[in-house]
């Protein structure tokens, strides 16, 4: 024990239910709830070596710490969302004293028992679509026939004319190219929109970060009804079958606690 | 035809890094993770998907960054 450790408070989510215990122990962390009002704050204490602010700084620079330990929220997370609707808050929610978690339950009560009730009977789905540009490039090429005329018209064509045919052909194509993915994105997303109770697009994630050849083309999330998922998957299935030939790829995951679908309106306000 | 809703045992690092760090309730708590701290975190996952040609490279270069000037 470091003398100067101090106990912070970490805060992995509020629920209306106080959860069981016993079946927390598999996550490894001493878990307690700080009730208020109705509802509860499932907190844990930790040191303020790793979540005090600096040192918090320094240890995000860890990968290594920082998959244990998002892994280690994302499971705490998970087994109480498989008991009681979970309002999930975001890594390192740290407060100093388990007088300021009160607070927080106390002036955000009516708001954070609303969003709970608004989540009760769902679950958040996740949908990240790639697009392999090279076979849906080859498909066009092959059945578009305004491509197809092109592509006629650079093999009659003399030397210095099919050069600049073929600068206008591969334009055409990156249009088009362009406009299908997106065509095809959005459709996905708005029949599973229809589906879900909410649902938003994310920002695309690099390549860099993905670590995928494709490129990713849509990162959705949806927040589907549990007695509703039957007919959301039948959807995801059958644009699955429709897109899989034209070079997209789905990567659906879930159940999720809703993280896509819990903001706080009183703190948008503070931003704005 | 295979079930495309089941989740992976072995769900991806990058999935819940999208979530656990991007998303979820943001409080004014006393100590909250900043979008500065998220990017920095994204930094350390290219670094740790990136091939070891990469991961030196940007092992040279000042980490955040934020407060250095650059040369």
């Amino acid at each position: 024990m470091e003398a100067s450790a101090k106990d912070l408070i970490y805060l992995y989510c509020i629920t209306k239910v106080k959860p069981h215990y016993a079946d927390l122990q598999k996550t490894g962390i001493k878990v307690y709830s700080i009730y208020s009002q109705g509802i509860y704050a499932i907190v844990s204490k930790v040191s303020a070596s790793k979540f005090g602010e600096d040192n918090l700084k320094k240890k995000l620079t860890d990968m290594s710490w920082v998959e244990r330990n998002v892994r280690q929220h994302e499971d705490l997370v998970e087994a109480i969302m498989g008991e009681t609707t979970v309002l999930p808050f975001k890594f390192a929610s740290i407060f100093r004293t388990e007088k300021n978690v009160e607070k927080l339950l106390k002036e955000n009560n009516a708001e954070f028992k609303k969003i709970i009730t608004d989540l009760e009977g769902t679950d958040e789905w996740g949908l990240k679509i790639y697009c392999s540009p090279e076979k849906l490039k080859a498909l066009l090429e092959e059945k578009n026939e305004l491509i197809r005329e092109k592509v006629q018209e650079i093999t009659l064509a003399g030397k210095g004319k099919a050069y600049f045919l073929k600068k206008k052909k591969d334009e055409l194509i990156k249009n088009m190219l362009n406009e299908k993915i997106s065509e095809y994105t959005q459709n996905s997303f708005m029949k599973l929109k229809k589906r879900s109770s909410r649902a938003r697009i994310n920002k695309i994630l690099p390549k860099e970060v993905t670590e995928k050849k494709e490129d990713m083309v849509l990162n959705s999330a949806f927040l589907v009804n549990k007695k509703r998922i039957i007919g959301f998957n039948r959807v995801l299935v059958n644009l699955k079958t429709k897109y899989s030939d034209k070079g997209l790829s789905f990567d659906c995951s879930g159940p999720w606690p809703p993280y896509n679908f819990c903001s706080i309106r009183g703190n948008k306000e503070k931003h704005g | 035809m295979d079930n495309v809703m089941l989740k992976s045992k072995d769900v991806t690092l990058l999935e819940i890094l999208d979530r656990v760090l991007d998303k979820g309730v943001v409080v004014s708590g006393d100590i909250v993770i900043s979008v500065a701290d998220v990017d920095l975190v994204y930094v350390g996952l290219k670094v740790l998907l990136s091939s070891v040609e990469t991961m030196e490279r940007l092992r040279g270069a000042p980490f955040a960054g934020a407060g250095e000037e650059p040369t």
